[in-house]
């Protein structure tokens, strides 16, 4: 049973992406999406940018220079499934955002199988997670614990506000974070 | 030597409590590192980019020193090992509340000499002695992380340190020597500065004054 975590800018960019594999059991079979998914996909960050432009109509971040890595298109229809659901959510996010003043917003979608999580930052950015199974109080302890590893990367002076978060250190953290949470 | 380094740091500790304006640490971390990704973005050149912040640092310490010792009241250090001693201990406590650990070393057998330490007054201590400052923690680089290009292009974040080390003992007459050994940002595993005594300085009569 997999996560996808996905950390979007205020002008949507997307600056960082995680798919995580739950060792928790989960209540359901096994999905055909999760099991062909990778279970660390950073390296294929182009990629996932290249994909994000063409599957939806967000593509602010075209300048990141497609790479058109055979892996993640190659991936199957899974990921760009993943993608579009995170994209399509954006636009419930904002609605959301207008009414409920709070940080973490609970499920604002369901798709098929897949639950769009969502959690938004005083600075506005937005924290997507897609998942499968039910589970508010981890994944709002998941997104605290992002949150935090977030604000310590944004103190970093070479980091700016819409740049990819390629800190390992961030990284390491939100998996190690993730596996305790999810 | 112990009686003066208890008293050494309990001097450094009324220091930093007796001063009334302190800043906030996280606006001073993030001042210094703005100040540095401009300086990186101006000279693009990291070795550049190093020698300015030495360069400030040594405007910082030629100042500095004169606060120092109008609050701290010290004499004369009576070698280049007290130096160390006060430097960390009295020194950075009272400034930024962080107690490095110092380690001497004599100068190497070649160098000895003591001409100019007799000329200076009765300052004893060879030429080319040195020592180094281990930082365990670091106010300026709280929560930096180096990217791969100023990794690769040997960029000294806190070089700052070095400047004002070099300012500051120049204005007490002695000529020294400061650059970083190594860095925890760079992923070495202490962040030490050596302090290498070149020379004691003689007084000098200012141009013009004939």
């Amino acid at each position: 049973m997999s996560h996808h975590l996905f950390l979007l800018s205020p002008s949507d960019t997307p600056l960082y992406q995680l798919t995580h594999q739950s060792t928790r059991p989960a209540q359901s079979t096994t999905s055909a999406l999760s099991s062909n998914l990778p279970s660390w996909s950073a390296s294929a960050f182009a990629g996932t940018v290249a994909a994000l432009s063409g599957a939806s109509s967000i593509s602010s971040s075209g300048a990141q220079g497609a790479s058109s890595k055979g892996g993640p298109v190659g991936g199957g229809q899974d990921r760009h499934v993943v993608q579009m659901i995170a994209n399509a959510s954006l636009d419930v996010i904002e609605e959301t955002m207008k009414t409920n003043g709070a940080m973490y917003l609970k499920s604002v979608e369901k798709f098929n199988e897949w639950t769009v999580s969502a959690f938004v930052t005083p600075g506005n950015m937005k924290f997507v997670l897609l998942h499968e199974s039910k589970n508010d109080d981890g994944i709002k302890s998941f997104f605290m614990d992002v949150w935090e590893n977030y604000v310590k990367t944004m103190m970093n002076p070479f980091h700016t506000a819409h740049t990819p978060i390629r800190s390992v250190v961030f990284d390491n953290k939100v998996r190690a974070s993730a596996k305790k949470y999810l | 030597m112990s009686a003066n380094t208890k008293q050494f740091k309990s001097i450094g500790d009324d220091l930093w409590k007796s001063r009334n304006e302190k800043i906030n640490a996280e606006l001073f971390t993030l001042t210094y590192g703005a100040l540095v990704i401009q300086l990186i973005q101006d000279y693009e050149d990291h070795s550049e980019v190093n020698k300015q912040l030495e360069k400030m640092g040594y405007n910082i310490g030629t100042r500095l020193i004169e606060d120092f010792l109008a609050r701290s009241n010290m004499g004369r250090c009576s070698d280049f090992k007290e130096v160390g001693e006060v430097i960390s201990k009295v020194g950075f406590k009272a400034f930024l509340n962080i107690s490095p650990t110092v380690t001497h070393a004599a100068a190497p057998q070649a160098a000895n000499t003591t001409t100019g330490a007799s000329a200076a007054g009765g300052l004893a201590g060879s030429v080319g002695s040195s020592f180094s400052l281990i930082l365990d923690e670091n106010p300026l680089a709280e929560f930096v992380e180096l990217p791969d290009e100023a990794l690769e292009g040997g960029l000294w974040f806190s070089n700052v340190y070095c400047g004002v080390l070099r300012g500051a003992l120049e204005m007490v007459q002695m000529q020294v020597e400061a650059t970083f050994v190594s860095d925890v940002l760079r992923g070495d595993d202490t962040t030490e500065i050596r302090v290498k005594l070149v020379k004691y300085l003689e007084e000098e009569v200012p141009v013009g004054d004939d």
